[in-house]
């Protein structure tokens, strides 16, 4: 059941960790959340504000502690196909070359050998490495493998695709690259996508909307929805306010979580 | 092409040098201390006996014996660790309850098991099977459950994201092949034991293979034929060790 977008509907989900000593952690409220089919959502929080956490328990990894998710009429129980995943650290297969990569999702749902190279190479072409089909993964810099990764997430259409800080370890012009690489992958399949990062500028410069978390345990502090037209220049005056505004909430925030870990420490 | 062979000169030139300086100062020994030719013999005569053993085929049905127990028992094991080393690294409870046994026979030496070897099998195949069948399953046992603990676990999560939801297809797809570097190694290392363990099951109890033919050469006085059957040794662990390197070559995939 794979092709279309759907929504995503986040209801009342929360996960409480056990501590090392055994005492229950709690790394996320109640979150709330609606997710438009074919909407660009970007989450960012100061580190620790539990968006990584959401963002596993979305992908099915682990059960929360409450709460349920949906993506269109389908509850969330356990990793799928249906919903996609990028990852910080690539997590491509290195055994495999990088078409092998991409057409993996694609050969677990039974795509004919043909038809599989065929959709992966489009793919492979929508992030510009079509020359590079049969190269090994370890031939490949972070951005390309990166891009790989993005192509094979896209690859088998799946109705939403969750993104874990995707363009973290890159250098800043890799990643304004990729940015807009993504951005034109995702305006021509408007797939759902929920993106989490630490970067307020990329924030700014993919989503629809953002979600603004606050420090450890994460709750939602606000959502703003972006209203700017694409490519958006991070010079223009619109994007500074944006900027300004985010950069004030998150100030505060990162302040709360200084307070947090140094309490942490003492305790 | 020229660099191919440029490398395997630059590899294979200490090994000739060192084979050099062996039966330099082996020619001396000989020359100041002067011993029986019974206990040891000069370079030149040994190589002779060599070639002699070498035309008359002898020394391929003895090498050929030794490796044919080796590779037997060696893929038995394999075949066995392989798939319990996965369980193992994969699974907590597994490894719960399989890690005592192990913990309990891995200290006590693979030449320890001879006696038992001979009583129970005889001085048949069995018994030598048996012996080298010890010797390879912890290294490969070992290996592989590292290399499953090793195993990212974005890995195994950008597996399930892709459609590997059941854990048969998880094992086939992603975890075998990203544990397979290390199962490379494990075989590797095991093969060298097993083929260690198993000079020394036949020095003990055997009328063929190499250990046999040290073993004989002892009894009846004949050092030359004890150094022909260790020469022996030395060389197809050298040969097996480049064959190894290359297969792991093949499948780290370019990583290390």
């Amino acid at each position: 059941m794979t092709g279309a977008s759907k929504p995503l509907s986040v209801r009342g989900i929360a996960k409480t960790n056990q501590s090392r000593t055994g005492e229950p952690v709690e790394a996320l409220l109640p979150i709330d959340l609606e997710i438009a089919a074919g909407e660009f959502l970007v989450i960012v929080g100061p580190s620790g504000c539990g968006k990584s956490t959401l963002l596993n328990v979305l992908a099915g990894f682990g059960e929360p502690s409450r709460g349920e998710a949906r993506v269109g009429d389908m509850k969330i129980a356990g990793p799928d196909i249906d919903r996609g995943m990028v990852f910080q650290s690539y997590a491509l297969f290195p055994w495999l070359s990088v078409i092998g990569n991409v057409e993996f999702g694609l050969e677990r749902k039974g795509v004919p050998r043909r038809e599989r190279r065929e959709i992966a190479l489009e793919h492979l072409r929508l992030v510009g490495l079509q020359d590079f089909a049969d190269r090994g993964i370890n031939e490949l810099s972070g951005g390309m493998k990166q891009r790989v990764a993005i192509a094979r997430a896209f690859a088998p259409e799946p109705s939403i695709i969750f993104m874990d800080e995707p363009f973290g370890a890159l250098d800043a012009l890799t990643r304004r690259f990729l940015q807009r690489q993504l951005l034109r992958i995702w305006q021509q399949y408007r797939k759902t996508v929920v993106f989490v990062t630490h970067s307020v500028p990329e924030a700014i410069t993919l989503a629809d909307r953002i979600v603004v978390m606050t420090a450890r345990p994460g709750r939602i502090r606000r959502t703003t929805a972006v209203d700017l037209p694409h490519p958006r220049e991070s010079t223009s005056e619109r994007f500074r306010e944006y900027e300004r505004d985010l950069y004030a909430e998150l100030d505060e925030e990162l302040a709360k979580s200084f307070a947090v870990e140094a309490r942490d420490l003492i305790d | 092409m020229l660099l191919r062979t440029g490398k395997l000169l630059a590899r294979a030139l200490p090994l000739a040098t060192a084979v050099v300086v062996i039966v330099i100062v082996w020619q001396l020994v000989v020359a100041i201390f002067r011993p029986h030719v019974s206990l040891l013999p000069p370079p030149v005569l040994t190589a002779h006996e060599f070639w002699a053993l070498f035309a008359s085929g002898e020394l391929f049905v003895h090498t050929g014996t030794s490796l044919a127990r080796v590779l037997s028992a060696w893929t038995i094991t394999g075949a066995i660790a392989i798939p319990l080393g996965l369980a193992m690294g994969w699974s907590r409870r597994v490894e719960r309850l399989v890690d005592p046994f192990v913990e309990i026979f891995r200290p006590i030496s693979p030449l320890a098991w001879i006696p038992l070897a001979i009583l129970w099998f005889g001085i048949g195949e069995a018994g030598k099977v048996f012996v080298v069948c010890v010797a390879t399953l912890f290294p490969t046992l070992l290996s592989t459950i590292a290399g499953v603990k090793r195993i990212d676990p974005v890995l195994v999560h950008a597996g399930q994201v892709l459609g590997c939801t059941d854990q048969p297809s998880l094992f086939r797809k992603v975890i075998f092949p990203a544990a397979l570097p290390s199962i490379v190694v494990g075989l590797r290392i095991s093969f060298g034991t097993g083929w260690a363990a198993i000079i020394a099951a036949e020095l003990v109890a055997a009328r063929s293979g190499l250990g046999y033919l040290i073993a004989n050469g002892m009894e009846i006085l004949r050092a030359d034929k004890v150094l022909v059957g260790m020469a022996m040794i030395g060389i197809l662990g050298v040969c097996f060790d480049a064959l190894f390197r290359s297969l792991h070559r093949r499948f780290s995939w370019g990583e290390e």
